[in-house]
């Protein structure tokens, strides 16, 4: 199901691509999707972070997720040996409910629009089904229309409102994604 | 005594000399610490970490780097303290030996201060807005300029008046940084007497203009009267600039100290100034054009992005000064408000509190109720809702005037006479009136705030219902009208128990409804929305609808003794009109759902 409309809303993200300004040059197919491998990993992630997010995470932030979940927090897209995106996740009981949380998705700029970072999601949230987790939650700015448009398709839908979340007055939307309850074991 | 700090030699192009090291105080000495960190840099392997228990997401998150300029607040600033700023000419007193550019600047200040209290109402720290003025930080400083020092006053007495209404209202998660004040000058000696010091400089000025008047008109000089400024030609319009800005923060202080008057009783005062404030508001837009052309050196950059009106840049300010204090986040630059926008959301303001003062304290709950979600409609801001709060709810009462159980009592179609029946004291009934009050408090919040209040506040309304419920059980759970109290005990809970219905109700379709307005629901989901609404609108017009019913039955009971009309047995088979207007609700939930229904078989 979830490949399906990752095959159908790839070409509405090119159609809504803005005029290419440097925009890279690849096949899908040429990106690998790697786990955290160490900490020779931590620098790039770090550096992505910084480049395209407004927030400043101090090193801690970072070895928090590694720290707690190395398998799950860290997923990247290399292109040729180059990182060009990350996600950044961590799983936990919240009130009776294990869930997952999607932390930081950042892909850099000349790659956006190819469904890079629908992959790294989808990648994210399989894994974070596998291991056990009920639901799946983030925040993003209600302004985003492109990271509202990426989850709603998955599936997410706006659970809360959360008034001026982000420090320049922004409102935030609370997304969740509810997986279906197991399978009973007749 | 503190060493004198050491400074290199000041720069050609004025700008503020760097200290070569922070000097020790009484109490601090400094010790070098590198070689201690460097070798606890050799004694941690790649990808170890020590770690306390508590070491979790928020305590990971609120650890800085030091010097990042990112994260480390006191690594980006020009200066180390305020006084150091203050001895580098940061905030000269006065600001220009040329009276009129002493003038013209402390308009400036007047301006940007107004940006600066619009950026903090709309949910930025008081640290960095308004106190980021070093004249307010040092307001004792001012005393000899008492332009300056006037205003500087009722700027302070006016935010910490604002500060009182908002923290009184309780504000909740994001807007708590409305209120952070500590470490800032808020409390001054004398500041009671704020409006006095300014009427008293405002007659000065008014006098001034007569007099340039006067003298424009070639009429004799009727005082001996030092001018405002150097200039004759710039006079008139600086003393009318001034006057317009001096006279909006009079008018506005008078506006919070009526509306804070218990009981609503400064309400009607509250408007006049109302009304005087938009009036001066409007002169000082017109100010802004006499104020561009007084000088010949035309500003940078784009006019409407200035926090003056004049476009030039004010002296006196800097926000970095108090990053200490700012919230235990991150340093950040805050954009101030241009200087129209800030006029601009002072009208909407004013609009929204005028609103609030002419409300005509309607005794009855629905009325209320139809009041306080229209008022919303207009997305008022913080200062305005916190205002509204406190009107409605004070000591416990409703309006300060009328206890809760009174207004249930009315609400649930009773009569006079059972409002003061003992049987309030009843616990369930002292807790259906806190929830009651807690609802209009609740209605007064941000609309995502709000919405998920209401949510979690359904689960309370259906408890309070499953336990008057008992409790009526308990009393009478044989229908045996022996004594006449008896009766009437009955009659009430029987009364309440369906209000208590009909409101359950009615908070569930405002959750729905805000939905739409926090665009919370994708088109996919309209469908299944407005079933839900459907289902809910049903219910409530039921109970409506038997809530009409048993007042019409408390009213006939009143009236007694006249014969039944042909008119009033008519009036009585008709449908109420807000029992129609509901069952329209339902007709548009059932076509819509029905309609897009059918859109998603597509």
């Amino acid at each position: 199901m979830l490949l399906q409309q990752q095959k159908e809303t790839r070409g509405r993200e090119r159609t809504m691509e803005a005029k290419p300004e440097e925009k890279a040059e690849f096949e899908e197919a040429e990106i690998e999707y790697v786990s955290y491998g160490g900490e020779h990993h931590l620098p790039l992630i770090m550096n992505l972070v910084d480049q395209e997010l407004s927030e400043p995470y101090s090193i801690f932030t970072y070895r928090y997720f590694v720290y707690l979940w190395p398998q799950l927090s860290f997923l990247q897209a290399f292109h040729k040996g180059k990182c060009v995106g990350t996600v950044v996740c961590k799983m936990g009981e919240h009130r009776n409910t294990f869930r997952g949380y999607i932390a930081m998705l950042v892909v850099i700029k000349p790659y956006r629009g190819r469904g890079i970072a629908t992959e790294l999601v989808t990648r994210s949230i399989r894994m974070m089904m596998e291991s056990g987790c009920e639901e799946v939650t983030l925040e993003a700015e209600v302004t985003n229309k492109g990271a509202l448009a990426l989850y709603g398709r998955l599936g997410f839908i706006r659970a809360k409102r959360l008034f001026h979340y982000y420090l320049n007055g922004v409102d935030a939307f609370r997304l969740k994604l509810l997986f279906p309850p197991p399978r009973q074991v007749l | 005594m503190a060493d004198k700090p050491v400074y290199e030699e000041a720069s050609i192009d004025g700008q503020p000399p760097k200290l070569a090291s922070i000097p020790a105080s009484d109490t601090t000495v400094w010790a070098d610490a590198s070689p201690l960190l460097q070798a606890a840099c050799a004694g941690l392997r790649d990808g170890e970490l020590i770690h306390g228990d508590n070491f979790n997401l928020f305590a990971a998150m609120s650890a800085l780097e030091i010097m990042d300029p990112k994260m480390d607040s006191g690594i980006v600033c020009t200066y180390y303290s305020i006084d150091e700023a203050i001895e580098n000419g940061a905030a000269p007193i006065p600001i220009s030996l040329d009276s009129t550019i002493d003038v013209r600047c402390t308009i400036d200040i007047m301006d940007h201060l107004l940006a600066c209290e619009a950026a903090w109402h709309k949910g930025h720290s008081l640290a960095q807005t308004v106190f980021s003025c070093i004249y307010l930080l040092r307001l004792d400083r001012t005393a000899p300029h008492a332009l300056l020092h006037s205003y500087c006053r009722i700027i302070r007495a006016t935010c910490k008046a604002v500060v009182s209404v908002v923290s009184d209202a309780r504000t909740h998660e994001e807007e708590d940084l409305f209120t952070m004040t500590y470490g800032l000058p808020l409390n001054g000696d004398g500041d009671d007497k704020c409006l006095s010091i300014l009427n008293a400089v405002e007659e000065t000025i008014s006098r001034q203009l007569r007099a340039c008047k006067a003298t424009s008109s070639k009429r004799r000089l009727p005082e001996d009267l030092e001018p405002l400024q150097s200039n004759p030609n710039l006079e008139e319009g600086f003393c009318k600039a001034l006057l317009c800005r001096l006279r909006f923060r009079k008018h506005f202080f008078h506006v919070l100290s009526c509306m804070k008057r218990p009981q609503g009783r400064g309400l009607e005062s509250a408007r006049k100034h109302i009304a005087s404030c938009l009036t001066e508001l409007e002169s000082i837009l017109k100010s802004a054009d006499f104020l561009r052309s007084c000088f010949d050196e035309s500003c940078e950059g784009d006019i409407d992005d200035k926090t003056t009106a004049s476009g030039f840049e004010p002296i006196g300010f800097d926000a970095m000064l108090n990053s200490r204090l700012s919230a235990p986040t991150p340093p950040r630059a805050i954009k101030i408000l241009s200087w129209k926008k800030a006029v601009e959301y002072f009208v909407k303001l004013l609009h929204d509190l005028d609103v609030i003062c002419s409300y005509s304290l309607d005794p009855r709950l629905e009325s209320l109720l139809r009041f306080v979600v229209q008022f919303q409609k207009s997305q008022p801001d913080l200062v305005a809702r916190s205002h509204l709060q406190l009107l409605l709810v004070q000591d416990g009462k409703l309006y300060g005037r009328d206890p809760f159980f009174a207004v249930i009592n009315k609400a649930a179609a009773l009569p006079e006479a059972t409002k003061n029946h003992d049987i309030q004291k009843n616990e369930s009934f002292l807790q259906l009136g806190m929830l009651v009050m807690n609802l209009l408090k609740i209605l007064c919040t941000n609309a995502a705030w709000q919405r998920r209040k209401l949510g979690k506040f359904l689960q309370d309304w259906r408890v309070i219902y499953v336990q008057l419920e008992l409790a009526f059980r308990n009393e009478y759970g044989e229908v045996s009208s022996s004594s006449n109290d008896e009766n009437t005990c009955m009659k009430i809970f029987q009364h309440i128990l369906l209000w208590v219905e009909e409101q359950t109700y009615w908070i569930a379709f405002r959750f729905l409804i805000l939905g739409f307005e926090l665009e919370l629901y994708s088109t996919g989901e309209y469908c299944m929305v407005y079933w839900y609404l459907y289902a809910v609108l049903i219910k409530l017009t039921e109970k409506t609808h038997l809530m009409m019913a048993v007042s019409h039955d408390t009213a006939k009971r009143k009236g007694k003794k006249k014969k039944d009309s042909p008119k009033d047995l008519a009036r009585e088979s008709r449908i109420p009109p807000a029992v129609l207007f509901l069952q329209c609700y339902i007709c548009l939930a059932e076509g819509l759902t029905m309609y897009l229904s059918r859109c998603l078989l597509l």
